[in-house]
């Protein structure tokens, strides 16, 4: 389970299929969580690490965002789109800095968190970059003269307005998704399996 | 002056213990090898890179680590040993009698960013089995696959069992194009399910047909899934494949590894070259497969030599972390006998330490004279079982 915003949605859909335990809130100061009636263990990491945990097989299932997976570039299988944690994820500039056409960023800096996505994108388009790898508040990147431009996920657009700065291209759409380790799904296959099914009657 | 004592990244050492752990499954599994017949072949470490790339392996161009010989053409690394024995019996094997029957123990070279267990550089042991296409010859692989684990020392572990043709003749029945045929391999082989639904959805398919395709990645269990397969067959290939499966299982009951078989049609594994039966194996709490292998059998043809062939590779390095999550830390070091001696018996020593050697006994012999007690210590700090001191 992934702290942060996908925590509370998460967890809200598993009990309702009666995958929960009890103290398993967001400000639990435990790291694993554990209902030994139901045969689980929660474990609770940074967002980024989910991914980690499920492809070891230390975890057998894991919630993420799609964003989370194609950036980490993890080998683990992905069971089910959850709908929920919907944002896309775009290229912005300053909109007083706005070219033409996308090909006449080529060669300038772009600053991101998503820097294997945005590499992929742009080399799709035989464009080439300067990637500065961020971990958080991307807008500032153009705002001080650190880059031309942002690589970063948007919601709801209102961190980019405030900012000044304006989408000019979307990459990709995201949303959570359910993920397992590959051995972990054929070996607890039934388990998994029903885990899937009953989801689906609920999302 | 870091950059000397670091060995280059995906590589590893293996200390003493490591290396006899290493050893002496090598050992168990040559010999199992050899108990059914195969033999062993040594091929190049490197190869022309056209070589490696002949038969659908191009998409794994880029992880091969190449170099140029005199003349600039380009060699790489080999990267499995399938291709390299295909090979070999395509040519200086050709006119030997078939089946051939081949095994093989080595280095491979992959260059791949940090993931689990997977170095750039990696132990395999496998065989191949060329000249025969029927379902005994992979109901042999299969077994010989399970028996390997066993005689490793794994008790806990499952065989997967698919047939890529399965799938193949459900995109057929279809008439998908291509292009979507090989996006859908790519999103079953990932088990993107996710993303198989998508392409399927946006496919303007019969419900029934578009289920059946959304399916195949959960197709996993025992014989039942064969006969929830044959139902959703409605062409020739697909009623084939399920029809090998269920061949090739009732063979492995004879060789008492039945209860170690579980079906998956999902697996298609991520060589392209795979045109049967495919499998892998899994140990719990290993989070990647353990060996894997089936049947190839337009390979030879890429190479000049029309002939049907299977086998399989398992990864040395995973079966020694499934050994220890399985409890099994054995070492596999024998140290027997510690001789020591007095300062006038250097030669009395050298000649019986050369006594027991040739009676098959390990000895090690001190460097220096030593007395009584310390010759005990070392016995102690090395861990032989016995001491022989040589008395002045």
């Amino acid at each position: 389970m992934p702290k942060g915003k996908l925590f509370g949605l998460s967890t809200e859909l598993l009990k309702k299929i009666g995958w929960t335990a009890e103290g398993l809130h967001e400000k639990s100061r435990k790291l694993i969580i554990t209902n030994d009636e139901a045969r689980l263990k929660f474990i609770i990491t940074k967002t980024a690490d989910v991914t980690a945990y499920v492809e070891y097989g230390a975890a057998d299932v894991g919630i993420i965002g799609k964003d989370v997976i194609v950036e980490s570039g993890v080998d683990v299988y992905e069971l089910l789109d959850l709908g929920f944690g919907k944002c896309h994820l775009m290229m912005a500039v300053p909109k007083n800095k706005k070219r033409p056409r996308l090909e006449d960023y080529s060669h300038t800096r772009v600053a991101t968190k998503f820097p294997r996505i945005a590499e992929n994108f742009f080399a799709g388009r035989g464009m080439q970059m300067e990637y500065i790898k961020l971990n958080g508040s991307i807008e500032l990147g153009p705002i001080v003269g650190l880059s031309e431009s942002i690589v970063d996920i948007v919601e709801t657009g209102t961190t980019l307005r405030e900012n000044n700065l304006e989408e000019i291209v979307s990459i990709m759409d995201s949303t959570a998704r359910l993920i397992a380790n590959r051995v972990s799904y054929r070996l607890k296959f039934e388990r998994i399996n029903n885990l899937v099914t009953d989801l689906k009657t609920v999302l | 002056m870091t950059g000397i004592l670091e060995t280059p990244h995906g590589t590893r050492d293996f200390l003493p213990k490591e290396a006899a752990a290493k050893r002496v499954i090598e050992n168990r599994l040559a010999k199992l090898f050899a108990s059914f017949g195969y033999e062993e072949v040594v091929t190049p470490t490197m190869e022309f890179l056209e070589t490696l790339t002949t038969s659908g392996g191009h998409s794994i161009e880029s992880n091969l680590f190449k170099m140029f010989d005199q003349n600039n053409r380009t060699l790489a690394l080999h990267h499995e040993m399938t291709t390299p024995i295909a090979r070999l019996a395509a040519s200086r094997l050709k006119n030997f009698p078939l089946p051939l029957k081949l095994s093989y123990n080595t280095s491979v070279f992959r260059f791949r960013k940090n993931q689990p267990q997977r170095q750039c550089e990696f132990y395999q042991a496998g065989v191949e089995l060329l000249g025969v296409s029927n379902a005994f010859a992979d109901a042999e692989i299969i077994a010989l696959a399970a028996q390997s684990l066993q005689v490793a020392g794994l008790k806990d572990f499952t065989i997967c069992l698919g047939q890529v043709e399965f799938a193949g003749g459900l995109m057929e029945q279809n008439n998908l194009p291509p292009e979507i045929q090989s996006k859908i391999k790519n999103a079953i082989e990932r088990h993107d399910i996710v993303e198989l639904e998508k392409i399927v959805d946006a496919l303007d398919l019969e419900k029934s047909a578009a289920d059946s395709l959304k399916k195949i990645p959960k197709l996993h269990g025992g014989t039942e899934i064969l006969n929830q397969a044959r139902a959703m067959s409605k062409n020739e290939k697909s009623l084939r494949a399920v029809d090998n499966l269920a061949e090739i299982y009732k063979l492995l009951k004879n060789y008492d590894v039945a209860e170690k078989i579980n079906f998956d049609l999902g697996i298609i594994r991520d060589f392209e070259y795979y045109t049967g039966p495919v499998f892998e194996a899994y140990a719990p709490n290993v989070g990647y497969s353990l060996a894997g292998g089936g049947r190839y059998d337009h390979m030879l043809k890429d190479f000049g030599s029309d002939c049907p062939a299977t086998g399989f590779a398992l990864g040395i390095e995973r079966i020694l972390t499934a050994r220890e999550q399985q409890g099994i830390f054995e070492d596999a070091r024998t140290r027997e006998i510690y001789l020591g001696y007095a300062e006038n018996k250097i030669d009395a020593a050298i000649k019986k330490a050369s006594e027991l050697r040739a009676a098959g006994k390990i000895v090690e012999l001190a460097l220096n004279p030593q007395t009584k007690d310390d010759a005990e210590k070392s016995q102690a700090a090395k861990n032989y079982g016995e001491l022989i001191y040589l008395e002045g």
